[in-house]
C-alpha cells in the first residue's frame, strides 16, 4: 500500500506540474494519496476510526486518523480489491456483507493494514461499521475505544456524546501518552471552521446553474474532506475548489466537459471503482452529477473554546444518524438547493442503513417532484458490476428526466 | 392493551407495569410480500416480514409499537412502520450498543421517556411501586423459564425443544399474568425421564421461532439442549439488583445491557467476546456441537460469524451455520447438512 501511495504521489505531481495539469481533483487526490502514505509509513501515530469521528481532534493530538472505509475505497479505487474480497470470503464475510468492510476484513487479515495506536469506532453510520471495528481490535490486539452517538440531536444527547468524548481523550492519553493541548485544539477547530466556510462556498459555487463542477470532481468529497479537518491542507485544498469553480462561472459557465441538460443528485457513496457509466451519462447523454448526499455541510460553525459540544453535534447531525425522516428533509434541501432534475440512489449492496431505506428516500424525493432511479450496485465490489444493464437503466432514466417538466420550472 | 415489541431487549416490565400486554410481532405470517416497497431486499427478512405484516394488518389491535434501535433494520423499521402505519403510535429506543455506566444512564433516560409514553398510551402512569412489582413478577418468570431449560437439560421436558419453543412463542404474545400461569403449570408436571437421545447441541443465533424447526433438528438425530436466540432463551432474562438503592428505572436499564452479549452489543474492553460466551455456555449445558441460525443479511451476526468461528475452533467445538428468513423451509432444505453435522459429532463421541 506504501509503494502505491508513492508511486501515486509521484504521479500526481508530475501531472500537477505539466501546463494545464493543475486541476482541482489531482490536487484532491494527491493530499488524499500523501494521507494514504502518512498511515502507511509507520513514521506517523495512526487512529483507524468509524466514519464519524472527530478526525480533527484526534489530528490535534498528534494522530494521522481515518475511517476504515477509505482503505476499502482505495483498494477498490486501484484496482486490487478482488483479493481482499476473496480473503474476507475465505474467512466466513458473505458477499452479502457490505463491500467496504469485507476488504478491509480481507486487508486486516492479510497484513496490509497497519496497525494503529488507537481504534476509534462510532456507533454511526453502522452496525457492520462496528463489527469490522471490534473485529480489527481483536485481531490487531488493540483497545477499542467505542463512541454511542445518539439518534436524535436534544441537550441531553448532546451532553451525552461530550461526556463520551473526555473520555475517549482520557484513554486516549492514558494508552499512548499523547494529551490534548487545549490551545492547539482550539487552533485546528479554528482551521476546521475555515475549512467548512470555504467548502460551503465551493457548495454554493457547485449548485450554479450550470453547475461549474464535473460529475466526477466533488466524488467523496464531502465524506473525505474532514479526514484534512483542523490541518492546512483542508482549507488550502478547499480554496482550489472555490477559485477554479469561480473562475469557471466567471469565463461563462459550465464544467468544460459537457453542455449541462440534466442536473442529479447521487444518493449516499459512488461507485469506488472504475467504471464508465458516470463518464457515459456527463459525456454522452449531458447528465451532470451536481451534487452528492454527503456534500453538505449539516452542522453550525464550532467554537474553539467550547469545542466538544460542536463537534458532538457535527457528530450527530450526520445525514446517516436518526430517523429516516430527518435524512429525506436533508435530501429535499440539496434537491431545491441544486435545482436536481432526478437523483440516483447506487443501493449500496450489502449497506443496510443506506440502501435499507431506498423505498422511503424515493417517496421523499417524489414528493417534490424529483424522480429517483434504485440501482443495483455494490459500490466497492466489481465482481457483480451488470455494466450493460446499468447503462440501459440510466439512459432510459434521463430520457424520462428529458421528457418530463422540471420540478422547479 | 397489546403493545407491540420486535426485539428481546424491549423493556417488557415497563409495558406490563402500564397495564399493556407485551406482543411481540413474530414473522409468521400468510401476508402478502409487500415490505421491499419501502425497504431494501437486502434487509433481513426477520423484519422485512414484520412490515409485510404491518403492511396488510396481519396484526391484532395494537395500542402501540415499542421499537429499539438494536441494529440497522430495525431502525429502518421504525421508520418503514411510521410510514405504513402512520396513524399507529410507534417509540424507538435509541439503545446504546455497548454497556456500561454511562450507556446505562442514557438508556434509563430513554426508559423514562418510553415510561412517561405509555402512561398516556395506556391512561395507567407507571408508578415505581408498579414498575417494581412487574420486574419482580418478570424475574419469577425468567427464573420458572430457567427451571424449564434445566429440564430441557436433563431431558426431562415433555415434548423437548419444540415443547419449550412454543411456550416462549405464547409469552411472547400473552399477558405476564397468564406468562407466569404456563409456566407454573408445566412446572407442576412431572418430569418425564426418557428425552436424552440424540447428540446434545448449542443453538445460537438471532430469530427462529417455530416449533417445527426444533423438531427438524431433532429428527437429524440432535438433541437441542440450550438456545440463546432472540425468540428464545434471550426473550425474558432475569433483572437483578432488588436490593441496590437505585430507582427501578435504573435497574432495569442496568439489567437490560448487562445481560450476556448478543452479537448487536459491542464489547470494546474485550472484543469477540460473543465466541468466548458462547464456548463458556455450550461446554456449560454439555454441548457437544453449535448450530448457528443466521438470519440471512443480519450484519451484527454475520460481522462476527468469523471470530465465533475462531473461538469455537479453538475450544474445539464443532459449528454448523445455516442461514435462513427464520422460516422451516429455510431450514428444511439443510436438513442435510444438519444430518451430516450430527454424523460426524456421532463419530467423535
Amino acid at each position: 500500500m506504501l509503494q502505491q501511495f508513492e508511486r501515486t504521489i509521484d504521479a500526481l505531481e508530475a501531472k500537477l506540474a505539466a501546463p494545464q495539469g493543475n486541476t482541482p481533483r489531482r490536487r484532491y487526490a494527491l493530499e488524499f494519496a500523501r494521507l494514504g502514505k502518512r498511515l502507511y509509513d509507520g513514521r506517523h501515530p495512526v487512529a483507524w476510526c468509524g466514519v464519524v469521528a472527530p478526525f480533527d481532534l484526534l489530528n490535534a493530538m498528534g494522530f494521522t486518523s481515518c475511517f476504515v472505509e477509505f482503505v476499502g475505497a482505495s483498494l477498490a479505487s486501484s484496482g486490487v480489491v478482488d483479493t481482499f474480497l476473496d480473503r474476507a470470503e475465505q474467512d466466513g464475510l458473505v458477499p452479502d456483507m457490505c463491500a467496504y468492510h469485507r476488504a478491509v476484513a480481507g486487508a486486516a487479515a492479510l497484513g496490509m493494514m497497519p496497525v494503529p495506536q488507537v481504534l476509534v469506532a462510532t456507533s454511526c453510520p453502522c452496525f457492520a461499521g462496528q463489527a469490522t471495528m471490534e473485529n480489527l481490535a481483536r485481531l490487531m490486539e488493540r483497545e477499542l475505544i467505542f463512541l454511542h452517538v445518539p439518534l436524535e440531536q436534544t441537550p441531553e444527547a448532546v451532553r451525552y456524546l461530550v461526556d463520551q468524548l473526555e473520555s475517549m481523550i482520557t484513554q486516549i492519553t492514558a494508552l499512548t501518552g499523547r494529551r490534548l493541548d487545549p490551545d492547539k485544539l482550539a487552533r485546528t477547530i479554528e482551521r476546521s471552521n475555515r475549512a467548512v466556510a470555504v467548502i460551503e462556498e465551493v457548495f454554493e459555487l457547485a449548485a450554479h446553474i450550470p453547475s461549474p463542477s464535473a460529475s466526477r470532481e466533488l466524488k467523496d468529497f464531502g465524506i473525505a474532506m474532514p479526514l484534512l479537518f483542523g490541518r492546512p491542507e483542508a482549507i488550502e485544498l478547499a480554496q482550489v475548489f472555490r477559485d477554479a469553480f469561480a473562475g469557471r462561472i466567471r469565463s461563462g459557465g459550465g464544467n468544460g466537459v459537457t453542455k449541462e441538460r440534466v442536473r442529479l443528485l447521487w444518493i449516499q457513496n459512488r461507485i469506488q471503482f472504475r467504471e464508465p457509466l458516470v463518464k457515459m451519462l456527463e459525456q454522452e447523454l449531458g447528465a451532470v452529477v451536481v451534487v452528492d448526499e454527503l456534500n453538505h455541510v449539516t452542522w453550525d460553525p464550532i467554537d474553539p473554546q467550547n469545542p466538544l459540544e460542536g463537534i458532538a453535534r457535527r457528530m450527530i447531525s450526520n445525514p446517516f444518524n436518526g430517523p429516516i425522516e430527518s435524512r429525506i428533509s436533508k435530501l429535499q434541501a440539496l434537491a431545491r438547493r441544486y435545482r436536481v432534475d432526478g437523483a440516483i440512489n447506487p443501493c449500496n449492496w450489502g449497506c443496510r442503513q443506506g440502501a435499507g431505506a431506498r423505498g422511503l428516500m424515493q417517496t421523499g424525493l417524489a414528493e417534490i417532484g424529483v424522480p429517483v432511479l434504485n440501482l443495483e450496485v455494490d459500490c466497492v465490489d466489481p465482481r457483480s458490476f451488470a455494466e450493460g444493464q446499468l447503462r440501459t437503466r440510466l439512459e432510459a432514466f434521463v430520457e424520462m428526466l428529458e421528457a418530463k417538466s422540471s420540478p422547479w420550472s | 392493551m397489546r403493545i407491540g415489541f420486535a426485539c428481546a431487549y424491549a423493556p417488557l416490565p415497563l409495558i406490563d407495569a402500564a397495564g399493556g400486554r407485551p406482543f411481540r410481532i413474530l414473522p409468521e405470517s400468510t401476508a402478502a410480500d409487500q415490505a421491499g416497497r419501502i425497504l431494501h431486499d437486502n434487509m433481513c427478512p426477520h423484519v422485512k416480514r414484520i412490515l409485510d405484516r404491518a403492511m396488510g394488518d396481519d396484526l391484532p389491535e395494537l395500542g402501540g409499537v415499542v421499537l429499539t434501535n438494536s441494529c440497522d433494520t430495525m431502525r429502518r423499521l421504525a421508520d418503514g412502520w411510521r410510514r405504513a402505519r402512520p396513524e399507529e403510535r410507534v417509540f424507538l429506543i435509541d439503545l446504546p450498543p455497548a454497556a456500561g455506566e454511562r450507556s446505562t444512564r442514557w438508556f434509563a433516560a430513554e426508559l423514562e421517556r418510553l415510561r412517561r409514553e405509555l402512561g398516556e398510551w395506556t391512561g395507567h402512569p407507571i408508578s415505581d411501586a408498579a414498575l417494581k412489582d412487574s420486574i419482580a413478577r418478570y424475574n419469577q418468570l425468567a427464573t420458572g423459564l430457567s427451571e424449564l431449560r434445566e429440564r430441557l437439560n436433563e431431558g426431562g421436558l415433555t415434548g423437548g425443544s419444540p415443547a419449550l419453543q412454543r411456550v416462549y412463542n405464547r409469552i411472547s404474545t400473552s399477558s405476564l399474568t397468564e406468562s407466569l400461569a404456563l409456566v407454573r403449570e408445566l412446572l407442576a408436571q412431572p418430569t418425564t425421564a426418557s428425552g436424552t437421545v440424540g447428540v446434545p447441541v448449542h443453538l445460537f443465533g438471532n430469530v427462529l421461532s417455530d416449533p417445527a424447526v426444533f423438531e427438524l433438528i431433532e429428527e437429524c438425530g440432535a438433541r437441542v439442549v440450550s438456545d440463546d436466540l432472540c425468540t428464545g432463551g434471550r426473550l425474558v432474562q432475569p433483572i437483578p439488583g432488588e436490593k441496590d438503592p437505585v430507582s427501578p428505572i435504573e435497574r432495569l436499564a442496568d439489567g437490560i445491557l448487562s445481560r450476556s452479549a448478543c452479537a448487536r452489543t459491542m464489547t470494546p474492553d474485550t472484543p469477540g467476546q460473543l465466541g468466548e460466551d458462547l464456548v463458556a455456555r455450550a461446554r456449560e449445558v454439555g454441548a457437544r456441537g453449535v448450530i448457528a441460525h443466521i438470519v440471512k443479511f443480519c450484519d451484527p451476526y454475520l460481522g462476527r460469524l468469523p471470530a465465533v468461528r475462531q473461538a469455537l475452533k479453538a475450544a474445539s467445538l464443532p459449528l454448523l451455520v445455516l442461514e435462513g428468513d427464520c422460516t422451516l423451509r429455510s431450514v428444511g432444505q439443510q436438513a442435510t447438512r444438519i444430518e451430516a453435522f450430527v454424523e460426524m459429532l456421532e463419530e467423535t463421541l
